[in-house]
């Protein structure tokens, strides 16, 4: 199985090492990953700041990059949700890559069907359900609706030794980052984030975790200004902790 | 062109594609004893109360055992003694200062507590003016759910009104504290026959 | 970067106090509609076909109104129809004229608010009352409602207490006891009843088939309108209606569970025509919502029945309040219905949504709320209204992630940007610096670690 490994812009520039655990990770469990060194970013900034245009000769690029790929996995959860719906629209034509791109807990979950890892995190984390990881992609039930609760992300991180999984009230409100929202209406996301920290905290976990570095950030961003006592990680480090 | 034909003609000019009617067949909630989920419902969210009333019981003196304090009593039901009569009042401000209204309710549902009432008075007044209300149900008009309540609704041609009724009136505006009896019944007590 | 929705969120968000109760309240209510929602295990499907009648019937929508104002006709009623908000306040002028009345008693209708009824017939020497107990609160205090549904939760018990004395309803001076006050208000609202001339009431579902307007209130302040003056006026936007009563059955469970958390509204008045002796008079009115229907991007607005859930689960007006919106109707649903109505006016509540798509998830019609808000942010630019420093920076974006070359070499020198001082990286314009510390940079981004071969299995 060719999996071509996409590491959207900000993980690539501030969280290197999410990037790095994705690929281990997958070429652990025999993939044959390769990293197309011309991607960039998905789009999603553009877009959600009313740009979608501009974001037009990024699609196709990324389209004739990984359109020979059997899988495209990205370690975010937002990123994958927006190649995914949007990309076709921004460009009104088909787009096999994006057809094929997944979220890396989704496609952990679901393609692979893993039931057993080899990593170790003796720590309480809390997860951070994040927005389009749920409501776009759907790897954990929606609390709105009344379907069958699932957690994709619990059941990966359930493989992990030693792992206590927690979840705060208000299982999947939003942090507030939202992309441009964050720094357009600043009072009130900053006054989001604070709230969802405080309920992550709650949990007496020392770790959040999410499939969203967006949302991991914009929290740490908020937790280092108030000197909050918690740690940040990506769900993908915890599930490669080890290798 | 009048504005009822401009409008139809927007409307008629400005739909693109047109949808069906959905299929409703799908399965809908069924309690296995409706009498007892109407009666939990009722009693609960609904903030009602409610007496079962026996073949031979005397409901005049029910309605006394349910509120032995009221002074003024209004009632069209044949076999209530009543102070005044919503069929014969001369205006529907004449049924203000009742203390106890009581009307006959028709089909009721179990999973919400309303109760319809098909206005069979010349004054509908008496439903809401009423401090309290007693309304007559009987055990064989329960059913489960909205889309069977809705089947079985009657109207009285005359009146052209009917209206479910979910306990007492209630309000929760200020500070969301619920506070019943806002603008019409203050409490409301079912009377559940055979 | 600044939108009159963004200063007056940022000014509303001062008082944290305030904001935690806020949010507080409405996600309770937000709680206690999932909790009902869980009980109904056909709930997705209730929901799924809410959705569908309504398209069917908005697509279909002249032939149900003309199916419904011959049938309301049959049962007695008069209908008029009104396209506009000048039209609509003069046909409700005629009939007060002709009917001499001097007092209105009102219960709550978004469309009054729409269209301004209240000043108009204030204008022209008519007592107007309120008669919901929030709506009347409001109408005391000279305010607007913040919220649909449950429209004075932000003004708290002493305010109300207070205003109530000024007008002398309240004898027991400093007593600010929800159940007195309540009290308070039933004793002044009846004397209203009594003296009223005419009612009027909003319709949450005018009925084709039979011609039935049904209001559904927790009150019963619709029924206590309309059972004394014998005058009864329902003021009805077009997209109201639905087909019949089995349509009806989806719509009752879903309203009250999803607006309020409730099983039912405590009464679901069916007005079926006149009083005996009495005139029943049902304005339809368009005011726009025509011409929405031919917009394809967001006729399905039309779907709203408007019951306010997508308000009390978005966490932006859970944490700003009503009133920091420019439109009437805040929240998901408000910031697309205010497009509509005046996008020159209403493009100020686009960046209140952080696009968690919640909104979608609770709407019982399923309108697609967040979808529509990211598609109007497409077209502020075309419309004038885009924000330049957001163009900029997307310009930027656009220049940058383009060109793959130029994004490695932006990535080489990104983490200079860590060893800025403060005072550049946190400078004013840089809304991130409020609150936020700034992130920080790989010493080696994964582009490079991957061409360094750093990248190890």
């Amino acid at each position: 199985m060719k999996i071509g490994l996409f590491i959207p812009c900000y993980v690539d520039a501030l969280y290197p090492q999410v990037g790095v655990a994705t690929y281990k990770l997958l070429k652990s469990l025999g993939l044959d990953v390769d990293y197309p060194e011309k991607q960039t970013c998905c789009g999603q900034p553009m877009g959600n700041a009313g740009f979608q245009n501009m974001a037009d000769e990024l699609v196709e690029n990324y389209d004739k990059l990984f359109k020979d790929f059997d899988y495209v996995v990205a370690p975010s959860a937002s990123c994958a949700a927006y190649v995914k719906l949007f990309h076709p629209n921004i460009v009104n034509h088909e787009c096999k890559a994006a057809q094929k791109t997944m979220d890396v807990v989704e496609f952990l979950h679901d393609v692979l069907q893993i039931k057993s890892l080899p990593s170790k995190f003796p720590h309480k984390v809390s997860i951070h359900n994040s927005c389009h990881g749920v409501r776009e992609l759907h790897l954990s039930s929606p609390s709105e609706l009344n379907i069958p609760r699932f957690s994709k992300i619990k059941d990966l991180l359930q493989l992990v030794e030693g792992i206590t999984i927690l979840e705060p009230e208000r299982v999947d409100e939003c942090c507030g980052f939202g992309g441009m929202f964050s720094i357009e209406e600043p009072a009130v996301s900053v006054r989001m984030g604070t709230d969802k920290l405080n309920r992550h905290l709650a949990t007496g976990a020392e770790y959040i975790t999410g499939p969203d570095s967006s949302c991991l950030m914009h929290m740490q961003a908020i937790a280092k200004h108030q000197n909050y006592p918690i740690q940040f990680i990506h769900v993908v480090e915890i599930l490669a902790a080890g290798l | 062109m009048s504005t009822r034909d401009e409008i139809l003609d927007n409307l008629r000019k400005n739909v693109r594609e047109t949808y069906d009617m959905p299929d409703l067949g799908f399965k809908k909630r069924i309690f296995e004893d409706p009498v007892k989920a109407f009666i939990e419902t009722t009693t609960t969210t609904a903030g009602a109360k409610l007496m079962e009333i026996k073949p031979n019981d005397d409901i005049n003196e029910k309605i006394h055992e349910a509120y032995p304090d009221a002074k003024i009593i209004s009632s069209n039901v044949p076999g209530i003694k009543a102070d005044r009569n919503p069929d014969t009042v001369a205006e529907a401000q004449d049924l203000d200062g009742t203390d106890v209204g009581v009307i006959m309710g028709g089909v009721a549902c179990a999973e919400n507590g309303c109760i319809w009432i098909e206005q069979t008075m010349k004054e509908k007044a008496i439903c809401f003016i009423s401090e309290c209300l007693i309304v007559i149900v009987s055990k064989k008009n329960i059913v489960s759910n909205m889309h069977e309540a809705y089947e079985h609704i009657q109207f009285n041609e005359k009146y052209n009104f009917g209206t479910f009724i979910s306990g007492p009136s209630k309000t929760a505006d200020i500070e969301q504290s619920l506070v019943y009896g806002a603008q019409a019944a203050r409490g409301l007590t079912v009377f559940l026959t055979e | 970067m600044s939108t009159k929705h963004t200063i007056a969120a940022e000014k509303f968000l001062q008082n944290s106090e305030k904001v935690t109760r806020h949010d507080q309240t409405f996600w309770s209510v937000r709680v206690k509609r999932d909790a009902q929602s869980q009980e109904l295990p056909e709930w997705e499907e209730l929901r799924e076909a809410a959705s569908q009648i309504k398209k069917h019937t908005i697509t279909h929508l002249a032939e149900y109104l003309e199916k419904f104002e011959k049938n309301a006709t049959k049962n007695g009623a008069i209908v008029h129809w009104a396209k506009d908000a000048d039209e609509y306040n003069e046909i409700v002028m005629d009939i007060l004229h002709k009917h001499q009345v001097k007092k209105v008693v009102k219960s709550k209708s978004m469309l009054t608010e729409e269209c301004h009824l209240n000043d108009h017939l204030i204008k022209h020497g008519i007592d107007v009352v309120e008669t919901d107990l929030g709506e009347r609160i409001l109408q005391m205090m000279h305010l607007a409602p913040s919220h649909i549904v449950m429209p004075a939760i932000h003004i708290t018990r002493e305010q109300v207490g207070r205003c109530f004395e000024d007008y002398k309803i309240s004898p027991e001076v400093g007593n600010y006891d929800p159940t007195y006050l309540t009290r308070c208000a039933r004793y002044h609202l009846r004397d209203n009843f009594m003296t009223a001339d005419c009612g009027m009431t909003g319709g949450n579902f005018g009925i084709a088939e039979t011609g039935d307007i049904v209001v559904c209130t927790n009150e019963g302040n619709a029924d206590m309108s309309t059972s004394i003056p014998k005058l009864h006026i329902v003021s009805m936007g077009l997209e109201k209606l639905i087909p019949d009563y089995k349509a009806m059955g989806v719509f009752h469970r879903l309203l009250a569970r999803c607006g309020t958390g409730q099983s039912t509204t405590v009464y679901t008045s069916h007005f079926r025509g006149p009083r005996p002796g009495g005139e029943m008079h049902i304005i339809l009115v368009d005011n726009g919502r025509s011409k929405i229907l031919g917009n394809e991007e967001h006729w399905q607005t039309l779907k709203c029945m408007r019951c306010g859930a997508c308000m009390n689960t978005c966490p932006v007006y859970r944490r700003t309040g009503g009133y920091s919106y420019t439109y009437f109707i805040p929240g998901p649903i408000g910031i697309n219905l205010g497009m509509l109505k005046d996008p020159d006016e209403n493009y100020h509540n686009l960046p209140a949504c952080s696009l968690c798509c919640s909104c979608d998830n609770v709407c019982p019609a399923k309108v697609d709320l967040s979808s529509q808000i990211y598609r109007w942010r497409q077209g502020l630019d075309g419309m004038g209204h885009a924000d330049p420093m957001k163009k900029f920076m997307s310009k930027g974006m656009q220049v940058l992630f383009e060109s793959p070359g130029l994004y490695t070499t932006a990535l080489k020198f990104a983490p200079i940007a860590n060893h800025l001082p403060k005072f550049i990286t946190e400078i004013k314009l840089n809304g991130w610096a409020q609150g936020r510390e700034m992130p920080v940079f790989a010493k080696q981004s994964f582009h490079e670690l991957w061409k360094k071969g750093k990248v190890k299995a």
